[in-house]
Formats: structure tokens, sequence, C-alpha cells
């Protein structure tokens, strides 16, 4: 039997959809996505207080210092002792001075006033106040000379 | 002029497939990466330069409101008191301190109507105290949510008092 060879034409790959999701995809995550708690360790459990609410306006110059425990899967304490998180270093209250040093350094380099410049605490609940307030007086050390503060917690909601 | 006729307008077929596959893949999406956490917010603490001392009053400005915080040896507070009147300690002692804050305030409002805005508080707490404490006290002080989840503000000026020793 003899067949005659059909006309094919070349597929023709729509392209519309692919594009269509590809911006959807990247709209949402602009809008979606929290710039401001990007910083935020989850290694730190932060008291909640129902008057906790976050600023009416985004500060201009601020800094975050996440302070809390090192735990087990379980939530023990695997060290009695709390550290300062930054990225994948663990720094003690007693070696955090270089870089409170550092950032003050950095302000004053850009020539920002230091009293603009809110440094913001993000203390595990369970941290001793005196470490809190230790932490605050480093900070006005001369050579460093923060003045504003923010103690950062956990919204609760209303039960 | 002689038209012709227009041939091949036929019915438009909506094609839903390139739809329906962003709303799946949004879908997916949204299922991968939902992240519940709670909003976070904070309070200011104001400690300016050299402040740290305890400085003369002036006949203008009143002390500063003085919350004490007395901590047992887990942590825990165990005493709180509020211009020197013990409040006792657990939860119970910071509803008690919202309250004597309040009255306190009313009392401001007697005095002039912008000394509530002037008014400190200075907190004083032992050494090993829980930090969560201290954010309760700062809360009580701060104010209280109203009946419409609007916050309703007492004082605003927050500070700590020189640090105690372990």
């Amino acid at each position: 039997m003899k067949f005659k060879p059909a006309d094919v034409a070349p597929p023709e790959l729509d392209m519309t959809p692919m594009i269509d999701i590809v911006f959807q995809l990247i709209t949402f995550f602009m809008v979606i996505n929290k710039f401001d708690q990007a910083e935020a360790d989850e290694r730190v459990t932060l008291p909640k207080d129902q008057l906790a609410v976050p600023p009416a306006v985004q500060r201009k110059d601020s800094f975050l210092l996440n302070f809390g425990y090192l735990r087990d899967q379980k939530g023990n304490l695997t060290n009695p002792e709390p550290f300062f998180f930054f990225a994948d270093e663990q720094v003690p209250l007693a070696q955090v001075r270089q870089r409170l040093r550092q950032e003050a350094q950095f302000y004053q380099t850009i020539g920002t006033d230091m009293k603009e410049v809110v440094v913001e605490i993000r203390a595990d609940a369970d941290v001793k106040s005196g470490m809190v307030q230790e932490l605050i007086q480093m900070c006005q050390e001369d050579g460093i000379g923060f003045q504003r503060f923010a103690l950062k917690a956990t919204q609760k909601m209303i039960e | 002029m002689k038209l012709r006729n227009r041939v091949g307008l036929g019915k438009i077929q909506l094609d839903m497939t390139p739809m329906i596959d962003v709303v799946f893949q949004l879908m997916i999406f949204f299922m991968c990466t939902l992240k519940v956490t709670e909003p976070e917010g904070d309070f200011d603490i104001s400690m300016p330069l050299g402040a740290a001392a305890p400085s003369a009053v002036t006949e203008a400005e009143l002390p500063p409101f003085k919350v004490r915080m007395i901590a047992d040896a887990e942590g825990n507070l165990n005493a709180l008191s509020f211009n020197g009147v013990n409040l006792g300690g657990g939860e119970q002692a910071f509803a008690k301190l919202n309250s004597e804050v309040f009255r306190a305030i009313h009392a401001l409002k007697a005095i002039g109507p912008d000394q509530q805005e002037k008014q400190e508080v200075e907190i004083d707490p032992d050494y090993n105290l829980h930090y969560r404490n201290i954010i309760s006290a700062i809360g009580s002080c701060s104010g209280r949510m109203g009946p419409n989840g609007i916050p309703v503000r007492y004082i605003s000026k927050i500070k700590f008092a020189p640090r105690r020793e372990p």
C-alpha cells in the first residue's frame, strides 16, 4: 500500500506561558519577600509582648545584633553561655566589642550622625538582663558611641 | 467598491492551559515556602551618652519612675516594685505595674499636659533576671492594648539604671 507523505510543519514552541509564569513568580517574590527580617537569626527565641509593634517608619540607619543560645533539636541548651550570631560565626559577649567598634567606624566613615543610628537588639528570652545592659554599656563606650537602642520582641496576639 | 466576503473569522478559542499552569505553580510554591512567622516589633530605649549615672533633678523635670526587679536563683522574677511599692512576683506583678503606671500618669496630667511625654521610666533589674521579664516590664510601662487593637500609650521614654553586678 502506498502512503502519501504528509506535509508536517515544524512545531512552533509558544513561549508565552513560560514568560507568564516567570514574570508572575518574579513579581510574587518581590512582593512577599521580607528583606527587613532577613538578618533575624532563628536560633534566638524572642520574648513576647502585646505592645511590641513594628516601627511605623522604616529606620534609615540601624544594625541588628542577634544574641542567643546554641540549642539542640529538642531545644535544650548545648552551651550555657550565650553568643552573638554573625552569619556562621558565634561571638561571646566578652569579644563583641571589636565588632561594635567596626560598626561604629563604618557609620563614622560614611558621615552618619551616631545619634541617628539605632542598635536593634534581638536577645533571647532566657538571656540574663545584666548581659543586655552590659552590651548597651559597651555600645556607649568611647570609640563606639551608639546612643539609640531598640529591644526586639515578638508581637503577642490578644487571646 | 466591491468588498469580498471576509473568510476565516471563526470563533476565538481561549486556551486555558497557561492560566492553569500559573495557578498550579503558584499553589505549589505557596505550599512549599509557607513559613508561619510571628510579626516582630520593638521598644525604643533612650540611653543618651553620659546618662548612666543618676543625674540631678531640676524643678522643671520630675524624677523617673523606678521599676526595681529582683530575681531568684533561677533568674525568674521574685519581686517587682514600682517607686518603692512592692507589687509581688510572677505574671500578676506586670498587670499591677501596668495599673500603677496608669495611675501615675493620670496624676501627671494634673500637673501639666506635657508632663506625660517628658516622664521617664528607669528599669533596674538584677543581673541574672531573665530578659523576658524586662520586655514584660517595658511593655507594662509603655501602655496597654485598647479594645479595638490600637495601643494606648503611657510612657515612651524608657531607660536602664546602672548595671548591677552578678
